[in-house]
């Protein structure tokens, strides 16, 4: 009886060997269940965190762009958006490999006092989880700690922020919303602020050349105080912080810089070093910027004043209103002669002047570069905006802005549909004289030049600068909120973490 | 009947039992040292993959918050992040939620304000502070006086973060190393060989 002796043996055998599958099994399978935990977070549920804002974010990026459009292209700016309650939506618009999602929607909440909209972005952007609806998330830190799912906020049966906080995250119209697979969302907002036109003292899309050898550029601050030559070398002086902000921009290498810069320099590719100390800020050789065409803004919303309608000899604009800046007194004048006279007076009620708001526009030329040219006063109270599409030409004394402000005295080129076509601006003070205005420009398809010293206070945009005389330049910081809108920029991003 | 000659066949000498004996332990004391070996070596591989997974959460935390910050700062010795983000939710004590306390849990509506370095949006007069700090083997976030652990390791988890203030914007540069168990201690090399570096941009204008 062998027999039952060799089966105990073959017996062992196999006993050791299920036990060392089992084993090696145990193991194989721990090690598995920790690389699908890891491979799962890493590769799913981080990627689709991450995904997700940019989702969100690419979202903002649209509906800035329609943003932009309210300036750059009106006639197109939202199309395809639905308006409800004052509120722009768009249908989601999905992207990617990943099939990411995002939606926005856009609200007008603010008006500032140059009657220009600021805007409220809020946009979401969704990315799915892939793989199996795994629920284990990589939270082992401690005991009583969590990690994971306190950062990524996932949804894989339902939506949690509209079943905790509403669509809109406001406590309203909360529901179950079941997804259709596992999903991370994630929301921005984003603020669009308009950009003024008269962020520096001078800022030419093309070259540069000036200003005279004795000339400067500096700055105040109209609501400390009136101009004083004096505090821009006077550290003591409180006003001094605001007295070296005479920036001049060029977005082309040919700068040819003379005078005194109190402020920064900025050029696009330019050669400009501080070699000297006429130039009191810091010179940056690498800043390229755009200067894209000005056309008349939408006039829908002004008040359209029918006389008068021409510029010819003394003319005088009595306003039948005071009106607003996003609803001004609208004038269309067809003719302005080259030796016209403007005056516009502010409407008064019960004898006292009312802040007086007024937009002009001329169609042709302002006067012109030869003779007496143009003319232009406006008293106290009065805001002028003065849009022209052809030349300009004046001598400078012949600006008068009685209030002394810059910022009430705009005028704006609206560039030549014919590109062939250059614009001119020429303020000739003829004779060297030293009167000067308190204007702004912003022609940016204009060629600005400047023929003797005048005493400037203001700021222009445009293309070629030319000065030869010696100019004293004084921007006011004020300016840098004042003008209509030529485009946007995003000033403040917050997530709703929730 | 052969069951005699059987018996014998089975027997052992003292000689095949000594030799079997020793060939026996030597197997398995390799088998149990590779055994102790491999469940070593798998604790650590896990711990350190544990460990690299807090870095991508500490990483994600601080980035979010740099994102919608509105200024950063850091100590001197880079282990220490303070930063000020808006309040864009109504939460409990809050001034608007004393006032009606319906509004708890709801977002803000912006304002505008112009100021000498110019526009800024608010959501609330005050700001919320959030500060990134180490403790103990733990990387605390702390929120207005919450604290909240977002990691905890036994590997040294070392957060470190550099901020760079630029014209009007500001970054971020942070990088988190470990000690992994399974290197000799002390080694500079296996600590930055687990360098996770990220770099983050403030959305908004820097204030201060």
């Amino acid at each position: 009886m062998r027999t039952s002796t060799q089966s105990i043996e073959r017996g062992n055998v196999l006993l050791c060997v299920l036990c060392t599958i089992l084993v090696v099994s145990v193991i194989g399978g721990n090690v598995l269940l920790n690389c699908m935990t890891r491979y799962n977070v890493a590769s799913s549920q981080v990627r689709s965190w991450k995904e997700s804002l940019d989702a969100a974010e690419t979202g903002g990026d649209i509906a800035y762009a329609e943003t932009r459009k309210t300036i750059l292209d009106p006639t197109h700016a939202f199309s395809g958006w639905t308006y409800s309650g004052g509120v722009y939506n768009n249908s989601p618009v999905t992207y990617g490999q990943d099939s990411l999602s995002t939606s926005a929607k856009v609200d007008l909440f603010y008006y500032d006092a140059n009657g220009n909209p600021w805007y409220r972005i809020r946009t979401k952007g969704t990315a799915p989880v892939n793989g199996l609806k795994r629920v284990g998330m990589d939270d082992r830190m401690g005991p009583n700690t969590r990690g994971d799912s306190l950062l990524r906020k996932i949804d894989f049966n339902y939506d949690h922020f509209v079943a905790s906080y509403g669509p809109n995250g406001d406590g309203l119209n909360k529901a179950l919303v079941p997804v259709s697979q596992p999903q991370v969302t994630r929301r921005v907002e984003l603020i669009a602020a308009p950009i003024t036109p008269f962020e520096a003292a001078i800022k030419a899309g093309g070259t540069f050349y000036g200003l005279g050898s004795a000339a400067y550029v500096d700055s105040y601050r109209s609501t400390v105080g009136a101009y004083d030559a004096s505090v821009k070398t006077n550290p003591s002086d409180p006003r001094y912080v605001d007295s070296r902000s005479g920036t001049v921009e060029i977005n082309s290498s040919v700068a040819t810089i003379m005078g005194n810069i109190y402020g920064n320099v900025y050029t696009n590719g330019g050669t400009v070093t501080k070699n000297t100390s006429s130039i009191s800020g810091i010179i940056d050789n690498n800043v390229p910027f755009s200067l894209p065409p000005y056309y008349m803004p939408s006039t829908s919303s002004w008040s359209y004043v029918s006389n008068p309608s021409t510029v010819g000899g003394n003319t005088t604009i009595n306003p039948p209103a005071a009106g607003t800046p996003q609803s001004p007194n609208y004038y269309l004048i067809t003719s302005y002669s080259t030796n016209g006279n403007l005056t516009v007076n502010p409407y008064s009620s019960n004898g006292t002047p009312q802040e007086t708001y007024v937009a002009v526009r001329v169609n042709g030329n302002v006067g012109s570069s030869t003779g007496q040219g143009a003319s232009i006063t406006i008293a106290n109270n009065v805001h002028l905006e003065v849009y022209f599409d052809g030349n300009f030409g004046a001598k400078a004394q012949n600006i008068v802005n009685n209030s002394g402000f810059a910022g009430n005295l705009q005028f704006y080129g609206l560039s030549p549909t014919d590109p062939n076509v250059q614009q001119t601006i020429d303020l000739n003070s003829g004779g060297g004289s030293s009167a000067g205005f308190a204007a702004v420009f912003y022609a940016p398809s204009a060629n600005f030049t400047i023929n003797g010293g005048p005493d400037i206070s203001g700021a222009i945009v445009c293309k070629n600068f030319y000065v030869n005389g010696n100019v004293h330049w004084h921007y006011d910081r004020e300016l840098d909120k004042a003008g209509d809108a030529v485009d946007y920029r995003l000033i403040s991003y917050v997530e709703d973490i929730r | 009947m052969k069951l005699k000659s059987s018996q014998t066949v089975a027997g052992f000498t003292l000689s095949e039992m000594l030799v079997s004996v020793s060939l026996s332990s030597i197997i398995l004391a390799a088998a149990i040292t590779s055994g102790v070996s491999l469940q070593k070596s798998f604790s650590a591989v896990d711990n350190y993959f544990t460990t690299h997974m807090q870095q991508i959460r500490i990483i994600d935390y601080l980035n979010r918050d740099v994102k919608r910050g509105l200024i950063v700062t850091t100590s001197v010795d880079l282990q220490t992040v303070t930063m000020s983000v808006p309040k864009y939710v109504i939460q409990t004590g809050d001034p608007e939620a004393i006032a009606n306390p319906d509004l708890v849990g709801t977002p803000r509506t912006p304002t505008v304000a112009y100021t000498s370095s110019g526009w800024q949006i608010n959501y609330s007069p005050s700001t919320t502070t959030v500060v990134y700090s180490i403790s103990g083997s733990s990387i605390l976030r702390t929120e207005n006086g919450v604290v909240t652990t977002i990691a905890s390791s036994t590997d040294q988890l070392v957060p470190t973060t550099t901020d760079v203030e630029l014209a009007n914007t500001e970054y971020s540069n942070t990088s988190v190393t470990f000690m992994p168990i399974f290197t000799s201690s002390g080694s500079v090399a296996s600590r930055s060989g687990t360098n996770l570096y990220a770099t983050a941009y403030l959305r908004n204008k820097r204030r201060g």
